[in-house]
């Protein structure tokens, strides 16, 4: 059950937070305050009256709007477009589109709320955060009353958000209402009027945000006291440079260069996270290392020796393991068994095939063993992947990952989308890699992540590396500063 | 006389040859506009013919009556058979793929068209209407543009007026924006409250319309007979059209005359005495459409002229 | 009406939807000959005769039934990885004019010997016109489908001009009618390829060969290296790449494959029933779309191409038997199609559950 008896109510004007981990309700919550989803049972009362919504059109008429995790923006449009997409609302009056009459209504609510966006751009030439603006404006171009704002600043620099909270509160001034969700403390502290707190899909209290604590929201977030912190431990003796990145380029899908001279070393042992706003090269870089990009110039070298570049087999070969952002797409082949998967790379051993016939059976019990040793919860391995949740699909990538022994790791985006205990075992088998002497290279949007896992942090900003800290002393202010293009 | 050479003939009956390539075209770039890929252009095409071919047979009126009537039937054969393929791919998210060849094979050469030519005993004789040049005599003698532009049926000023229509529709209009929308994004589409269902059922019925008259093409135009598998793969051709007209109309249009010369080169060298093998010869627009398709498609992979990001995939709200 | 995906598929599922399928289809039809005035028990039971029945029926079911094996298993080959090759036609073509040159080349040698490299020149043609489309999809992006297709008209044209327009080696010459009713030079005695006969039921070698061919398939692509590739690729073309495989060259091995086996396809109808290149035999026959039909119905299963080619190779066989005035032509087509849509349709029962909420 996704939510589970909530009630939920917000005023006009106010700046409500919904806080929760992962998997707590939240976006299902939204997903029915939006029409996507039919609730069970329960209502909904807008400004007074009981309302239904049977589509996302009855809630967008009712004059609800939802800014989404993942941008629902056609990539090719124009900003422009994008806004008056699906605009019902004077279609008897212009059957044919007004270019004029659009822009001026863009720029005037450009101006309004702060959000600098140029109408005749398409959104493929957009940064992240300028997205996120098309995004807000889509809402105000249909003249939302109810924003609901879903973990907005994941993809935005602490200046950024700093920008986002003011438009935010300017919109909110205006008499709409807004509701936040995310997982953050300190943000829901300095923008909310009020907290309503969701733990497993229930409601469990609503508080006002000025008394509160992050100390107190967390604890009834997760039902306990949580210790966040830095990585306590001393972390285990870095040796030699098992992974090492000289002045590497690689093009971007667009043809743009998305990695410039990047230079990067990874000791045995180190974890080092690449801190950086999503959008700056990151996927580019992991996909670099591991073959699957081919770089323009530069060479990437594991253990000494140069990898041959674009291949993905001769970087598993080299001992190079990678988890993927893109856990279903790319990580694990959905259609196919859970033991399918966890042979992925390694059907090619002689343990697992013999000339060109595969042992099946070989490879089932490989599969069971994975399972069991790991805590998979599924009901077989024949079971196949795309059944699984993404804390267990993401614990048959690590097993498979770690049982090739390899000297290096690349860990893409490793926790996202995953609760509290999925977030856990991930870090803790990072950290076992580490202390297992593995090259750890972990690149992730959440800055408190690599806070709490990195020894050293490197940052990216427009495909370069902008500068490096060692983790203990960093700050997140300086973070900041350079993920937002502040340089050394 | 300039009018009688190779080149002018060859324009001037690429444009005519051309014309069924180019409705089937227009019609299958706006279902694929919405993100519906429908191969079963080819069945539709030769439903229409026959369909458009029983009607001027049966329907006894005055001439342009009976030609608008048939050219009505043959659409709404056409449109009636997308609707099964809408079915099966819309409401019941099958294989785009393999529904539109299962449609090829139902209604197409050993098919469904092929059982109601024979039964209705359409076979060996001229159609009873056709259509035929428009402009007077002497406006077809006029040198070059004679018989290329003013030398043309009716069928072909249509297609130009829909090229037209279809290009303002995609590109001015609120509704050619959100059909764009539903086939680049659905997930978008949706959450704007446009409806990608019904989209996609109403521009993979036209586009089936489309095809239909295209067909009729043939059958009340150029060949103007029924035969069984009149159009010999010109559905097919088609298809290929959209993609190398990058999805728009006026592109199709220019593809279309060009293979419609290659269709018509054989004939006219055969006019002017030379004597090729003709299977050799009618080759020559297959050959041609591979080797455009090559050299477009590592141009069309990127992503500025590509095709409808969600072509081919079925759109499911609760499976995003 | 809402749709779910299916957690669990229960194996009866994968039988029963087919099956029923198929009786909506007869359903179908049976309307469709109604509404043009044929009493449709009686010309599905004529069908049903003339296709397993009859006298020797059974028979021509099995000469009917044998390429649409091989074209059968050469698109399900193809499809299995998401490689629409609706080639098969040309490819089967291609074997059918490499299968007849070997075969009158060797004229006096020894009858295993022609056999085998008949065999051998089928699979061989049928393969490297499949390598075009795997080629140009492989390295060059180009849609696979549309060149598959332009293919088969070309190879089409090319086997018409072979025979009616050119003096090729493999048009018989001799006689006076030659010149006016152009044919293929027939295949001397000992290329001609062997049957069994088992209880009055006869088994030509291409019929043997296409069931040897489903089962290599069904070990190759279901316990080799090879298969397991084609599986990953065929579901996530980026899951293969993440893991090392090399998917170009599986694009192009798998086309090569599929090309190969409605190459053999071709040669048998060479080696074992025509004797000649026959370009209108071939051309009216549409063994290559009628192969995606079965292997699109068999759900990409070896054994169950079999089962369904002599399914459809009944009808087809059917077919040509009746025809005439009192039997309506185009019924195997629209038969055929009628049977994909139900099963397309059926599909979605297969892989959803349907809940109807009032």
């Amino acid at each position: 059950m996704a939510n589970d008896h909530v009630d939920f109510e917000a005023a006009e004007g106010e700046v409500h937070a919904l806080l929760g981990e992962n998997g707590a309700g939240k976006t299902t919550l939204s997903n029915i305050l939006t029409g996507l989803y039919r609730p069970d049972e329960g209502e909904i009362e807008l400004f007074g009256k009981r309302i239904e919504f049977n589509s996302p059109r009855d809630a967008l008429d009712a004059g609800v709007a939802m800014v989404h995790q993942h941008f629902r923006l056609v990539s090719p449009f124009t900003v422009a477009e994008n806004l008056v997409l699906g605009d019902h609302r004077d279609v008897g009056r212009s059957f044919v589109l007004r270019p004029r009459a659009i822009e001026a209504r863009v720029e005037e609510l450009s101006h309004r709320y702060g959000l600098a966006v140029a109408p005749r751009a398409r959104i493929w030439q957009l940064s992240v955060g300028e997205q996120q603006r098309v995004e807000i404006l889509k809402a105000l171009y249909q003249d939302a009353r109810i924003l609901i704002l879903d973990e907005p600043t994941a993809v935005l620099t602490p200046q950024e958000a700093g920008a986002l909270f003011e438009t935010i509160r300017a919109m909110a001034a205006d008499g709409r209402t807004i509701i936040f969700i995310s997982h953050k403390l300190h943000e829901v502290k300095s923008v909310a009027d009020r907290v309503t707190i969701l733990r497993r899909g229930r409601s469990v209290a609503t508080v006002p945000a000025a008394g509160a604590t992050p100390r107190s929201l967390a604890s009834l977030m997760v039902g306990h006291e949580i210790e966040a912190g830095r990585r306590q431990d001393g972390g285990s003796e870095s040796g030699e440079a098992v992974l090492e990145l000289e002045e590497v380029w690689a093009a971007g899908d667009r043809g743009v260069a998305a990695l410039r001279d990047v230079s990067l070393t990874v000791c045995a042992g180190e974890i080092v996270g690449v801190a950086g706003v999503a959008g700056n090269g990151q996927r580019e870089l992991a996909e670099t290392i591991v073959g699957m990009r081919p770089a323009t110039a530069g060479k990437v070298r594991v253990g000494g020796r140069g990898v041959r570049n674009g291949d993905p087999r001769a970087a598993i070969g080299a001992g190079v393991a990678y988890v993927p952002e893109d856990r279903l797409g790319t990580g694990v082949a959905p259609g196919l068994s859970v033991a399918s998967n966890v042979v992925l790379k390694a059907y090619r051993k002689p343990d697992v095939s013999r000339g060109p016939m595969l042992r099946m059976r070989h490879i089932r019990e490989l599969a069971e063993r994975v399972i069991e040793r790991y805590d998979v919860r599924t009901s077989g391995p024949n079971v196949p992947a795309w059944q699984l949740s993404g804390g267990n699909l993401q614990k048959v990538v690590l097993a498979r990952e770690f049982s090739g022994e390899p000297v290096a790791l690349v860990a893409a985006a490793p926790t996202r989308g995953l609760d509290v205990a999925g977030i856990e075992t991930v870090h803790s088998y990072l950290r076992d890699a580490a202390a297992r002497g593995v090259a750890v290279l972990l690149i992730s949007e959440d800055l408190d992540e690599i806070l709490m896992l990195a020894d050293r942090i490197a940052v990216m900003y427009e495909g370069a590396i902008v500068g490096e800290r060692d983790a203990r002393v960093a700050t997140v202010e300086e973070i900041g500063l350079l993920m937002a293009g502040g340089g050394d | 006389m300039v009018n009688n050479s190779l080149v002018v003939v060859v324009i001037a009956s690429g444009v005519l040859f051309g014309t069924p390539l180019l409705f089937a075209a227009l019609g299958e770039l706006l279902a694929e506009r919405s993100g519906v890929l429908n191969l079963g252009v080819e069945g539709m095409m030769l439903m229409g013919a026959v369909t458009g071919f029983w009607a001027v047979e049966r329907i006894h009126a005055a001439r342009p009556l009976v030609l608008a009537a048939a050219v009505g039937v043959a659409a709404l054969a056409g449109t009636a058979l997308a609707l099964i393929h809408a079915f099966l791919v819309i409401t019941l998210r099958a294989n785009q793929i393999v529904s539109g060849l299962a449609l090829t094979i139902f209604a197409g050469a050993a098919g469904l068209s092929s059982y109601l030519g024979n039964e209705l005993h359409l076979s060996g004789k001229p159609a009873r209407y056709q259509f035929q040049e428009i402009f007077p005599k002497s406006l077809q003698d006029l040198p070059i543009v004679g018989p290329v532009i003013f030398g043309q049926p009716l069928l072909v000023y249509a297609s130009w007026a829909c090229v037209v229509l279809i290009g303002l529709y995609l590109a001015r209009t609120r509704v050619g924006l959100n059909v764009r929308a539903v086939g680049e994004s659905p997930a978008a589409a949706d959450a704007m409250g446009v409806s990608v269902p019904r989209y996609r059922y109403a521009h993979t019925l036209v586009g089936g319309a489309f095809a239909g008259i295209g067909g009729a093409t043939f059958s009340l135009s150029i060949t103007p007979q029924w035969v069984d598998g009149l159009t010999e793969g010109a559905g097919w051709i088609a298809i290929a059209l959209v993609i190398f007209s990058f999805w728009r109309p006026t592109l199709c249009l220019v593809g279309a005359y060009f293979f419609g010369a290659f269709k018509a080169l054989p004939f006219a060298l055969q006019g002017h005495g030379v004597t090729v093998a003709p299977e050799l010869f009618q080759t020559l627009p297959y050959v041609a459409t591979i080797v455009a398709l090559v050299l477009v498609s590592s141009r069309a992979t990127r992503l500025r002229f590509g095709a409808p990001a969600a072509l081919g995939l079925p759109y499911a709200r609760e499976e995003r | 009406m809402r749709i779910e995906r299916r957690l669990r598929q229960p194996w009866w599922l994968t039988v029963v939807v087919p099956v029923l399928s198929i009786a909506a289809a007869f359903v179908l039809s049976a309307f469709v000959l109604l509404l043009t005035g044929h009493p449709p028990l009686r010309s599905f039971h004529r069908l049903f005769d003339a296709a397993f029945t009859g006298n020797g029926a059974l028979s021509e079911t099995v000469v009917s039934a044998t390429p649409l094996i091989f074209t059968g298993l050469a698109a399900a080959v193809a499809f299995r990885m998401n490689l629409f090759n609706i080639g098969g036609e040309g490819q089967l073509y291609a074997g059918a004019i490499t299968g007849a040159t070997v075969g009158l080349l060797l004229a006096g040698s020894p009858s295993p010997l022609i056999f085998a490299a008949m065999i051998a020149a089928g699979a061989a043609g049928g393969a490297l016109l499949g390598a075009i489309p795997g080629i140009l999809r492989a390295f060059f992006s180009t849609n696979e489908i549309i060149t598959s297709l332009m293919l088969n008209y070309i190879v089409g044209l090319v086997l018409e001009y072979l025979i009616f327009d050119s003096h090729s080696y493999l048009r018989d010459t001799s006689g006076f009618e030659a010149s006016v009713f152009p044919q293929g030079k027939t295949l001397p005695d000992e290329a001609i390829w062997s049957s069994w006969t088992i209880h009055g039921l006869v088994l030509p070698l291409g019929f043997v060969l296409a069931i040897a061919v489903a089962g290599f398939v069904w070990v190759l692509y279901s316990r080799t290296r090879f298969g397991f590739e084609v599986q990953v690729i065929g579901d996530s073309p980026r899951a293969g790449r993440y893991a090392g495989m090399r998917t170009r060259r599986k694009i192009v091995a798998v086309m090569c494959l599929s090309g190969a086996i409605a190459g053999l396809g071709g040669a048998s109808q060479t080696g074992d029933f025509r004797h000649q290149v026959d370009p209108r035999g071939l051309r009216a026959a549409n063994y290559g779309y009628t192969g995606i039909v079965v292997a699109a119905l068999a759900r990409y299963n070896p054994f169950a191409v079999v089962l369904v080619a002599l399914l459809l190779g009944g009808l087809q066989n059917a077919g040509f038997t009746l025809q005439g005035a009192d039997f309506p032509a185009g019924l195997v087509g629209v038969m055929q199609g009628l049977i994909l849509f139900c099963a397309l349709g059926g599909e979605l029962f297969v892989r959803y559950r349907v809940r109807f909420a009032w």
